[in-house]
């Protein structure tokens, strides 16, 4: 069926250009149950809940007596939620109710949730158009429930935006506690409103001077009507040949006040006295600057009047503006001396339209679940800044698209992170490091051609692999494009965003798992060699053996294997001496890949665990990532080595070695959004070891991450560039053993 | 003394207009021995001290052991000459600033005098041709110092300094009464921006807060939005305007009020925001409307953030956006009572325009500790609040060339409160507030028109030995009239 709905396509790239025929735009129509729609003075928001179904590689242990090792995978049809909201200017209202209606197979949709200002005006045509009831729904209300749920689910939803900073935009960590905030929504006014949970919101205040009044008194002054062109006309302007200067009064600073001289002391107090004549730009710089500060010194006061330290800034006189998020920052920073940040959302557009959606869906309790942002099918934020990107800011005919995917399981905080609110998962952030950047991008860009191959040589009896693996290619690329112009466009870029956005991509075109079948030979091999490991390190002295184990866990990573000591980092001497200590009562192993890493390094390293009287949790990816083993893969080989082995055997059946799931399906590892099963595990079992391996989770992620507990981060670096930049040479070892000071205290 | 500074009269009306002779205006000036001078955007107030040489009637007893015959009176009674000190206030356009600085040097005669202390924005502009013109060097003295010490003056000396504006009250104004610790209060001072200044103590003041958005804003954005450059004339066409023909009101977007948020139909939504998506031309009036509540709202609503944030509820306004104008009183206090919930009222002051004119007067005459003293405002020499009200008045309208001017009396002695008063704060004398009665207020204005001649009678008849009694009796007499029917009109 999701095919079905893809057959339309004419195009490959994702342009979003209003010539893009529409089934591009609104996708999974068929399945789509779910309509909100929001709205504004020129913007129409459509939310809709649909399914995708899409191809999973599923693994399936065969029956112990046959040998037929080609039977092992399946790639099988699976079904998750999606949510799409689609933005769109309301001239397009027609063609897009029309579109929809021709599309719509569902007939179970009676409703369609509204909301915003023009909800009212257009809910004749809706309701003509579409036949469902128009359902109208509390546009603060929506607003906020919107609000909540992309601070919640978005990670890098909220950025700071600092104009002449390397990067324009400063994404903020996803706060496990979102409440209480301020949100301050200009519109054509100002609303202020305080947000202190779920439920409860207040509008605590407001004012009239808003983007109304900024377009409005824009186009009375400078008889420029379209509201973009007035902040355009203002980015252009110098507002001190409008505005009387503290300067101007004082020939200075008014210093026994702490008024600078450059401060604005009358705004339009020039054209009061002054009979010359005034640019359109100076009064539209004017203009813009008395609205920002007045409305920033509000924000200020209610923040300090209710004690409120975050304060997000959302409606149409901000949205995607650099200039008004500009002047906003600005005018916080002023009037809170730095104490407030002014805050902006990547999908502040979409707030009122989710909020509507989430309305009509409360029966399928969409709060319960966790969400992710599908970068392939998102068009991501864009840089609007009219230097930067002119041409970008003929937003008109553009259609903007977020999708989220419903993630099977709740994601929490692994319990044991030492700050929950400070932890950031990323090593470096690509956004702020422009050596950094260009040099992944290029790197990711070079191993597209290595992708798509091995995408293509994963199904050699499917239909149209080449022709998918093409489109792939065009799409990642398309990303990397955009992504090297708008670093910022999905949040912070790292590493795992790159990766994840890959392995989005390969599911898009539906390449769930590339490397099923390389994993399943390198599984096979290396099981054939697990026993022989174990004997030999039996034999081995208890002092030679923890060595081997520990180089065991790092040649999974890298065959070329010959590093001596010291290593880059290397702590074994440390992790030698807590090794003669009493034994962990229970360690959580973060496993990396499938075939030698997993079999040869990984199991006889948790053996060696678990006969100390250890307990071990192996965490592993939900869902295919590279080679990296899976979940479903890991049962299988734990079920193969058992019947080989009994310490593990054993251990399997006395619950002292547990598979979960970590919730991922990513390379690299964020420890903020786990499997809520792994965390309950965890605390069960007073986990006291944490075990990251492999350059993903332990290098590009957690590198700098502090746990409560104690930890092993182990990795080799097979990549010179980061070794370089780490100090050392391609194939370096990292191998780092902390214990966290409270526990040094306590063993003293 | 005080006699030759009249002798120059050739009207008896008190007439503002510049055609009035600048003796008539700069009284007492041959004793003036402190000047200070507060130059703002438009207006100059002049503060001088001087000294007050007037007849007083003595009583003395006899010698009780002389035996006096029979119908002999029980004292005597002597006219003598006595000093006062009093402090003379002079407004007036900057326009004037030459002329009136050229009559300042031929009459001053106290050569003791050095310095005249100097404030407001035009302070600078003018030094030199003040230093130029008097010989007198210019001292600086810091803006908002002033005004907060003129506040704090007049908030202690002057009964019903304070009032609330209610336009459609009986009275429009509502005097306050002196408040025996006039602190901690707010002032929000509308010039060309506004100055949020907290006030704690007679030193103890600060900035809070500010904005751009003030006086200079109205008239500025109101000069290009209809090409009106007079300030007054933007009030008046303010003043006849509709402003929800330009602004989005709620209901313009919701249909109605947004009920479950608070917010009525009438609110302004978003101020101008009509003209955002209309093409249609706005009339001048309803433009001048919409941006004077937009910005009285502004100023209103951080006005209260401020009140609330640093728990104050005694908030004054005042700067050349609210001086005497109707209109923005009314806007202004309309305002705080939607912010506020009727929590904090919006007070005005009535010498509000002097209060940089008589801080730097104070500051220059630290000395003489007139803040030891009290003072009492002398009614003769005051011009009073006018109503500058449009509708009541519109000929009042244009202020130009008009001097307005406060005189004070040094009192003798330092008055306080009655000891004994249950609450001196609520303490009204007056039993009857004639400002809030028409009818009594027409009894008693009749009564004592009817009564004036009988008054100037008795005044000629107990001086039968001065010089011209009869003369100055009907002085006196035409001054009262004109005072009264002065309070016919504007009561206040």
């Amino acid at each position: 069926m999701a095919d079905c709905a893809r057959k339309g396509r004419t195009r490959d790239s994702m342009d979003k250009s209003i010539t893009l025929p529409p089934d591009e735009i609104f996708r999974n129509l068929e399945n789509a149950k779910r309509f909100a729609i929001d709205i504004g003075g020129s913007l129409t928001k459509l939310a809709y809940y649909s399914t995708v179904q899409h191809k999973v590689a599923k693994v399936r242990s065969f029956d112990h007596t046959a040998k037929d090792v080609s039977d092992l995978i399946s790639v099988q049809e699976e079904i998750t939620a999606r949510l799409h909201f689609i933005k769109f200017e309301n001239t397009y209202i027609e063609t897009c109710l029309d579109f929809i209606k021709d599309h719509l197979v569902n007939t179970e949709t009676k409703v369609i949730k509204a909301t915003g200002g023009g909800a009212y005006k257009f809910k004749e045509l809706i309701e003509k158009k579409l036949r469902l009831k128009v359902d109208k729904e509390d546009e603060m209300t929506c607003l906020i429930k919107g609000c909540n749920f992309v601070l919640r689910n978005i990670p890098h939803e909220a950025f700071v935006y600092a104009k002449h900073a390397d990067s324009e935009f400063r994404f903020q960590n996803t706060h496990p506690d979102i409440f209480p905030y301020l949100l301050i929504n200009i519109g054509s006014g100002v609303s202020i409103v305080k947000v202190e949970s779920e439920d409860k919101f207040e509008r605590i205040g407001g004012s009239s001077i808003g983007g109304g009044t900024f377009w409005g008194l824009g186009a009375l002054l400078t008889k420029t009507k379209r509201f973009d062109e007035l902040l355009q006309l203002a980015s252009r302007g110098q507002h001190s040949s409008v505005d009387m200067l503290v300067k101007d009064i004082y020939g200075g600073a008014y210093s026994s006040l702490g008024l600078t001289g450059d401060l604005i002391a009358s705004s339009f107090g020039k054209s009061a006295t002054t009979d010359k004549e005034f640019s359109k730009e100076d009064m539209a710089k004017s203009l813009l600057h008395m609205i920002s500060n007045d409305i920033g010194q509000l924000a200020c006061l209610y923040a300090r009047l209710h004690n409120l330290s975050r304060v997000y800034f959302g409606g149409f006189f901000i949205r995607g503006h650099p200039v008004t998020m500009h002047t906003i920052t600005y005018s916080i920073n002023f009037f809170t001396k730095g104490e407030v940040q002014a805050l902006f959302l990547r999908h502040e557009g979409y707030l009122g339209a989710i909020g509507a959606f989430l309305k009509g869906a409360e029966e399928d309790n969409p709060n319960q679940y966790s969400w992710g942002e599908n970068y392939a099918g998102s068009s991501g934020l864009m840089s609007v800044s009219p230097d930067l990107n002119p041409m970008q800011r003929a937003r008109s005919g553009t259609f903007d698209m977020l999708e989220m995917d419903r993630l099977e399981r709740q994601l929490v905080n692994l319990p044991l992170l030492q700050d929950p609110s400070s932890y950031v998962p990323d090593t470096v952030d690509l956004t702020e490091d422009a050596l950094a950047r260009e040099y992944w991008l290029s790197c990711f860009e070079d191993a597209l051609d290595g992708v798509v191959k091995r995408a293509v040589a994963s199904q050699p009896d499917l239909p149209q692999a080449a022709e998918r693996a093409e489109k792939f290619r065009q799409k990642y690329l398309h990303k990397l494009q955009t992504l090297r112009h708008q670093p910022f466009a999905y949040g912070s870029l790292t590493v795992r965003s790159l990766l994840d956005t890959r392995e989005h991509c390969l599911n898009e075109f539906n390449f769930p798992d590339p490397y099923s079948k390389v994993k399943q030979k390198e599984n096979d091999v290396a099981l054939k060699y697990f026993q022989k490991v174990v004997m030999s390190l039996e034999k081995l002295s208890w002092e030679q053996r923890q060595f081997a184990l520990v180089k065991g866990l790092l040649a999974g990573n890298v065959f070329d294997w010959g590093a001596k000591r010291p290593w880059l980092v290397d702590c074994y001497n440390e992790w030698l001496e807590r090794l003669k200590g009493p034994p962990h009562k229970c360690a959580l192993f973060f496993v990396d890949n499938s075939g030698i890493d997993i079999i040869l390094g990984v199991f006889p390293f948790v053996r060696e665990l678990l006969c100390r009287g250890t307990e071990v949790v192996l965490a592993s990816n939900s869902g295919p990532a590279l080679n990296d083993v899976t979940n479903s893969e890991l049962q299988i080989l734990t079920e193969r080595i058992a019947a080989m082995d009994s310490v593990i055997q054993t251990a399997l059946k006395e619950d002292k070695l547990t598979l979960v799931q970590s919730g991922s399906s990513s390379p690299c590892l964020d420890l903020s959004r786990l499997d809520k099963a792994l965390a309950t595990v965890v605390l069960e079992r007073h986990t006291d070891l944490v075990v990251i391996e492999g350059m993903g989770r332990a290098i590009h992620t957690n590198y700098y991450a502090m746990l409560n507990c104690e930890s092993l981060k182990l990795a080799v670096i097979k990549n010179s560039w980061l070794a370089e930049r780490l100090g050392g040479k391609i194939f370096s070892v990292v191998f780092k053993y902390e214990v966290p000071f409270k526990s040094q205290e306590l063993k003293q | 003394m005080a006699d030759c500074a009249r002798k120059g009269r050739t009207r008896d009306s008190m007439d503002k207009s510049i055609t009035l002779p600048p003796d008539e205006i700069f009284r007492n000036l041959e004793n003036a021995k402190r000047f200070a001078i507060d130059i703002g955007g438009s207006l100059t107030k002049l503060a001088y001290y001087s000294t007050v040489q007037h007849k007083v009637a003595k009583v003395r007893s006899f010698d009780h052991t002389a035996k006096e015959t029979e119908g002999d009176p029980l004292y005597e009674i002597s006219v003598q000459e006595e000093i006062t000190a009093r402090l003379h206030f002079i407004k007036f356009e900057n326009t004037y600033i030459e002329t009136c600085l050229d009559f300042i040097k031929d009459h001053l005669v106290n050569t003791e005098t050095k310095v005249i202390k100097a404030t407001g924005g035009g302070a600078y502009k003018f030094k030199e041709l003040i230093e130029k013109k008097l010989r007198l060097k210019v001292d600086k003295e810091d803006e908002m110092t002033c005004l907060i010490k003129g506040c704090n003056f007049v908030l202690r000396n002057i009964p019903h300094e304070a009032f609330v504006y209610a336009k459609h009250a009986d009275s429009e104004f509502r005097f306050q009464n002196t408040h025996p610790d006039i602190f901690p209060y707010l002032l929000i001072n509308i010039g060309s921006g506004v100055s949020i200044v907290k006030v704690e103590s007679e030193d103890k003041f600060e900035r809070i807060g500010g904005s751009s958005i003030g006086g200079g804003t109205f008239w500025g954005l109101g000069a290009l939005l209809t090409k009106t450059k007079r300030f007054d004339e933007l009030l008046q066409l303010a003043s006849r305007g509709q402003h929800s023909s330009v602004d989005m009101l709620v209901k313009d977007i919701y249909g109605g009020a947004y009920s479950s948020l608070g917010l009525t139909g009438d609110l302004i939504a978003s101020s101008f925001g009509k003209s955002a998506t209309t093409d249609k031309e706005f009339s001048k009036e309803d433009m001048a409307k919409s941006l004077l509540h937009m910005i009285s709202n502004d100023i209103g609503q951080l006005a209260c953030l401020y009140a609330r944030l640093h728990n104050l509820s005694r908030v004054y306004f005042g700067g050349f956006f609210i001086r005497g104008h109707p209109v923005t009183m009314h806007t202004i206090t309309y305002s705080i009572n939607f912010f506020t919930k009727g929590e904090v009222q919006a007070l005005f002051l009535r010498h509000e325009g002097y209060l940089g004119a008589i801080g730097a007067f104070l500051k220059g005459a630290e000395e003489d500790n007139p803040n030891q003293y009290s003072w009492g405002e002398n009614y003769a020499g005051s011009s009073g609040l006018m109503s500058v009200s449009p509708d009541l008045n519109p000929m009042q309208r244009a202020r130009s060339g008009t001097f307005d001017m406060l005189e004070m009396d040094r009192l003798e002695r330092q008055l306080v409160n009655l000891p004994l008063l249950q609450d001196p704060s609520s303490y009204v004398p007056d039993t009857v507030d004639l400002t809030e009665d028409a009818l009594a207020r027409e009894y008693w204005l009749s009564c004592f028109e009817d009564a004036l001649d009988g008054v100037v009678k008795r005044a000629v008849a107990s001086q039968p030995d001065l010089p011209q009694a009869a003369e100055r009796a009907e002085k006196f007499r035409q001054k009262y009239l004109h005072k009264l029917q002065t309070l016919r009109h504007q009561p206040l």
